[in-house]
């Protein structure tokens, strides 16, 4: 099981204004908001603290299919090099890189290495980029499992879960774009 | 408040949010935010904070996890303003 989501920066700082009123209170918790006023950047706080929910939601809704909307019941916790969300009684970890360009984030039930494949994309069109990122995710699943093109097909559930399906098993994944950026992560 | 006037509103509120022209063109009811107009995740909160500032009234956390779709925000809305 994994999550993953990325922020492309221009994109955050062209098409959200974090400024706003009562933005803030409605994504993120007093613990969170006072990270974020004490960061000396708190625009990278905010959206890295956003990228953690999102990866930690997509690996809740994993492991107990569903969708919602509740980034604040996602309670990030921040420690020396990783952090912890956790949602009711789910808790995961989740590690974040931050670029010039990008801030990603991974959530596993265990604590791992970051596994996402990042990608920039050279258009925004939504149906170019799926397609590029199907592309490159098909590509690894191939070589990671040693199979050829016919034995690999990335699924889709109900609420919107994917996953990759190879012989004789179902591959939980995780797929994520904002911007010129996408990533995905295979379990 | 009428759906046929209450839709109009909303459509307002998410076009600058937007990334799928075609799906808003053919929105409805069971048109979904993120899966069908390709809105950002991110944007989800702006389009919430426009519909509180629109019709004046504050959503709370719970009806927020609805706000998937245009049904579930229209709903949402109906109630708040009848209570």
């Amino acid at each position: 099981m994994v999550g993953n989501d990325i922020v492309d920066i221009s994109e955050a700082k062209r098409t959200s204004n974090w400024q706003r009123p009562r933005f803030l209170e409605k994504l993120f918790t007093n613990n969170e908001q006072g990270i974020i006023k004490n960061a000396p950047n708190p625009f990278l706080k905010v959206w890295q603290l956003w990228s953690m929910k999102e990866a930690a939601y997509k690996l809740y809704t994993q492991l107990y299919p569903s969708k919602f909307y509740n980034p604040k019941g996602f309670a990030c916790f921040m420690k020396e090099d990783f952090g912890i969300v956790k949602f009711k009684m789910f808790q995961c970890y989740v590690t974040t890189q931050i670029t010039s360009e990008y801030i990603i984030s991974e959530a596993r039930l265990n604590q791992e290495w970051m596994t996402s494949k990042v990608i920039k994309f050279e258009n925004k069109n939504p149906q170019k980029q799926s397609k590029t990122i199907r592309k490159a995710l098909i590509e690894t699943g191939i070589d990671r499992f040693d199979i050829s093109t016919e034995q690999v097909k990335i699924l889709s559930s109900k609420y919107g879960i994917p996953s990759l399906q190879i012989p004789s098993k179902i591959v939980p994944l995780s797929i994520t774009h904002h911007g010129y950026y996408g990533a995905f992560a295979i379990s | 408040m009428k759906n046929d006037t209450l839709i109009v509103k909303l459509k307002t509120i998410i076009e600058p949010y937007i990334q799928d022209e075609d799906a808003f063109k053919n929105l409805s009811e069971e048109t979904d935010f993120v899966k069908d107009l390709k809105i950002n995740s991110a944007n989800l909160v702006d389009i919430i904070l426009d519909i509180e500032d629109e019709f004046d009234i504050r959503l709370e956390n719970e009806d927020m996890e609805k706000m998937l779709d245009v049904k579930s925000a229209m709903a949402i809305v109906n109630t708040k303003l009848n209570a």
